[in-house]
């Protein structure tokens, strides 16, 4: 037994090594400190590990200059992530299309949605420096959409998939020429589907048809983005603007107040409370076509909301914005009180605005 | 009336001074002994979620998991995910940044044993659209000293068809500790539920057993509801028997101190509730022992009691199908009925024997004039045959003609003399 207490003290001492290192891996606040990264071929075996290897973006990585396989396009209203900004691509496979049906875009299998999170250093600039925090890959593989995370290193050079997401500080000034400091989240792998999700099934949100019959500058041309991409080549089954739905963007202030708001909580929280959504639970479905007054929270008690109902008795009541859960949920920044649940950490003032006045214009009850 | 109530309210500084509600933060074991995951350790546990692959198991080895993500299992089946025991595996949730509840499943056959579940700041372990869903020795709490910070749901299965709940361990909840929503096929077993607003709690949902647990120290103790305007829209078939439903006094934390009721309804539900039933359809409550529940020890109400609207598509707000037989009851003696809630108000002042009295039986007597003129007819089904129920407090209110005319009856012969055949079917849970 002697013997063994030099190998012993060896184990505790390389143990307590190990374990000293890793304390400081876990308290490092940016999982993407850069280490030099392994070549990779690029076997068609998805996922890759570095974003680079797909090869999407020609030139240098941070200029996500797409490649000519890769198409920009935007939704019409954004989804609101922390204030981030982001660019949006996708990629068809060679000889395929995409097909219209009904409101969904029907991607074909091998299709990737290529969606880059980023925050220019001066908002007031937002053409100038930027970081890119996160590049997210909706993949619609042989058994459906699959998601898959990358998060960029401090170089800008490349971006590496990390399935159980990541936390970041990322400091910014703001429009109004603030500074501004955000704890970044990136997701894990199956925290997208907390958002991603229809009937269970993974699912893209922004690229459905409404929020692509619209006009968008690709730089060299302004054009509807079903008309570009049918010119492409990429697109069946469009038949004009007209013939397909529309929706508008929520920051259209030429807009009405009820369709700027309906346009902002079908962005922002319909792919959960919905019918198809993880948030059925609640009976509270926020669809940009939702008629029925119960189902839009109007004088509706909460079901599991818990703390996130405050002191507060109906999700909507008419012309009270300050007595509706809505805004108390949209105005936290509480887990477990805070909606969306995910992607934000910071209020977004402009929403809250926007979902206070429309409930303040509702007639009240009498 | 009015006289009775002035006369009782001007002593009520006194008797709120000896209604205080109980409470407490007892844990079943201190975690904090336990030895912390590495980093390494506590990322493979959350691959292990991301990459399961079906038929398989997650173990999860002894220690305490600090995690800042939540663990999510999508759309997998057969899969076992298990702990080295609920005293040796921990997942703490405490600093998770973002997401609604610290567990969530979803798939097909799913089991999970033998772990604890710490401080998510949300729900604790939620499974939804799940069928087969099986929770066996799983311990799910909140340490916070100050409750107010605690999280909704501990253990939480919503829109699932076929789950096991069995020997678990849920405390703490703001709402309920066991949860069971819109879902069907049901046992909830041999667990404990202490010191959470609501102990265990069966809503919207069909055919559930409710057997041999213990709900104490709660605000309720076992509660069955039916909300209005949900998917699954309403639900029945429940039994609940040979429970242990006791001194369910804790007082209702569900929003702070001081504050009243929001629109989550268990934030009405009266500190001292044994069961509660409210707009609950086909339910038999039988060989429980129901004591020392200040206020009472079974309610019987209907949905209109809340004051919130009454009307929903496929969804009827009136309690109808009760059986309630050879319970055991033991009024408390030293406490007296709830102050807080409208409901403890109610009891408290116009209960038929006197006030201040704890009840064993209360019905609301809110009846649906569609069915009958006058509630002799017994419309709604509400039957009771408690042996020596003539020495039992039972009291029925009339509360369909405004505050100023509350009523109350001791008339449970209007009620004896009928029984309502509950069916419920647990054999498709055996081998789960």
């Amino acid at each position: 037994m002697k013997k063994m207490n030099w190998k012993l003290a060896i184990c505790t001492l390389g143990l307590s090594l190990a374990f000293l290192i890793s304390c400081q891996k876990a308290d490092q606040k940016s999982p993407s400190k850069s280490k030099p990264f392994e070549e990779e071929a690029a076997t068609g075996l998805f996922p890759y590990k570095r974003l680079s290897t797909y090869g999407f973006f020609t030139g240098e990585m941070k200029n996500l200059e797409p490649n000519q396989e890769v198409i920009l396009y935007k939704p019409a209203s954004s989804l609101f992530t922390d204030y981030a900004l982001k660019s949006r691509f996708v990629f068809i496979p060679a000889g395929q299309k995409a097909k219209i049906d009904g409101s969904d875009l029907d991607l074909p299998k091998g299709s990737v949605l290529i969606k880059n999170f980023y925050y220019p250093t001066d908002f007031r600039k937002p053409e100038g420096e930027r970081r890119i925090i996160e590049t997210r890959l909706l993949i619609n593989e042989e058994m459906g959409w699959v998601a898959y995370p990358y998060v960029w290193n401090e170089e800008q050079t490349d971006a590496v998939l990390k399935v159980v997401g990541a936390e970041t500080e990322v400091s910014f000034i703001d429009y109004s020429g603030k500074d501004q400091i955000i704890n970044y989240i990136v997701p894990n792998k199956n925290q997208c589907k907390s958002c991603h999700n229809k009937s269970e099934q993974m699912a893209p949100i922004g690229v459905k048809i409404q929020h692509l019959n619209n006009e968008l500058d690709y730089g060299t041309v302004k054009k509807n983005q079903l008309e570009y991409l049918s010119e492409l080549g990429k697109l069946e089954g469009f038949e004009g603007e007209s013939a397909h739905p529309a929706m508008i963007n929520y920051e259209d202030q030429t807009q009405s107040l009820e369709d700027r708001a309906m346009a902002y909580l079908d962005i922002n929280c319909s792919h959960c409370h919905s019918a198809e959504g993880p948030a059925s639970t609640s009976g509270l479905f926020l669809t940009y076509d939702q008629k029925e007054a119960m189902k839009l929270g109007i004088n509706k008690t909460p079901v599991a909301a818990g703390k996130g109902s405050g002191s507060f008795k109906f999700d909507i009541v008419p012309g009270q914005a300050d007595q509706s859960i809505l805004t108390h949920r949209m105005n936290s920044t509480e887990v477990g009180v805070a909606m969306p649940e995910l992607g934000r950490s910071t209020v977004h003032r402009e929403g809250v605005e926007l979902i206070r006045q429309w409930i303040n214009s509702m007639e009240p009850e009498k | 009336m009015r006289k009775l109530l002035r006369y009782f309210f001007a002593f009520l500084p006194i008797a709120g001074f000896f209604s205080c509600g109980t409470t407490t933060t007892e844990q079943t074991f201190d975690s904090t002994t336990l030895t912390r995951a590495s980093q390494e350790e506590v990322e493979k546990v959350i691959e292990d979620f991301i990459m399961a692959e079906d038929s398989s198991t997650i173990e999860i080895p002894a220690g305490f998991f600090e995690l800042n993500t939540q663990l999510i299992l999508d759309n997998k089946s057969h899969i076992k995910i298990k702990g080295a025991g609920m005293d040796q595996t921990v997942l703490s949730f405490r600093n998770l940044k973002s997401g609604g509840e610290g567990v969530k499943i979803v798939g097909n056959n799913i089991s999970v044993e033998d772990l604890s579940i710490e401080d998510a700041p949300g729900d604790g372990i939620k499974a939804q659209h799940t069928d087969g869903i099986t929770f066996r020795r799983i311990n799910v709490t909140w340490t916070n000293g100050d409750k107010s910070k605690n999280g909704t749901y501990a253990i939480y299965p919503v829109q699932c068809k076929n789950v096991v709940i069995d020997e678990c361990i849920a405390s703490h909840s703001k709402d309920a500790g066991i949860y069971v929503g819109q879902s069907e096929n049901i046992v909830v077993k041999n667990s404990l539920a202490f010191g959470n607003v609501a102990g265990i709690e069966i809503e919207n949902s069909d055919n559930a057993e409710v057997f041999g647990n213990t709900a104490r120290d709660n605000s309720g103790g076992i509660l069955v509801f039916n909300l209005p305007g949900l998917p699954k829209s309403d639900g029945k078939g429940t039994k609940i028997y040979d429970n242990d439903i006791i001194d369910n006094n804790h007082e209702n934390f569900a929003t702070p101190l001081g504050e009243g009721p929001n629109g989550n309804t268990v934030t009405m539900i009266p500190p001292g509730s044994g069961v509660v039933l409210l707009a609950a359809k086909e339910v038999e409550i039988y060989n429980n022992r129901i004591l020392r529940n200040k206020t009472a020890g079974v309610s019987i109400a209907s949905y209109q009691i809340t004051g919130f609207p009454a009307e929903a598509p496929n969804w009827s707000p009136y309690t109808v199908g009760v059986f309630v037989h050879d319970n055991q009851y033991e009024k408390e003696t030293l406490n007296m009925p709830d102050l807080t809630r409208e409901l403890g108000q109610l009891v408290s002042v116009h209960n038929a024997y006197g006030p201040g009295l704890t009840q064993d039986i209360i019905y609301d007597g809110i009846w649906d004039k569609s069915i009958s003129e006058t509630i002799e007819t017994n419309p709604m089904k509400i039957c009771i045959q408690e042996k020596g129920i003539e020495n039992l407090y039972f009291t029925r209110f009339y509360l369909m003609d405004g505050e100023e005319n509350i009523e109350s009856f001791k008339d449970y012969q209007l009620f004896q003399n009928c029984t309502v055949t509950v069916r419920t079917d647990s054999s498709g849970l055996v081998g789960l």
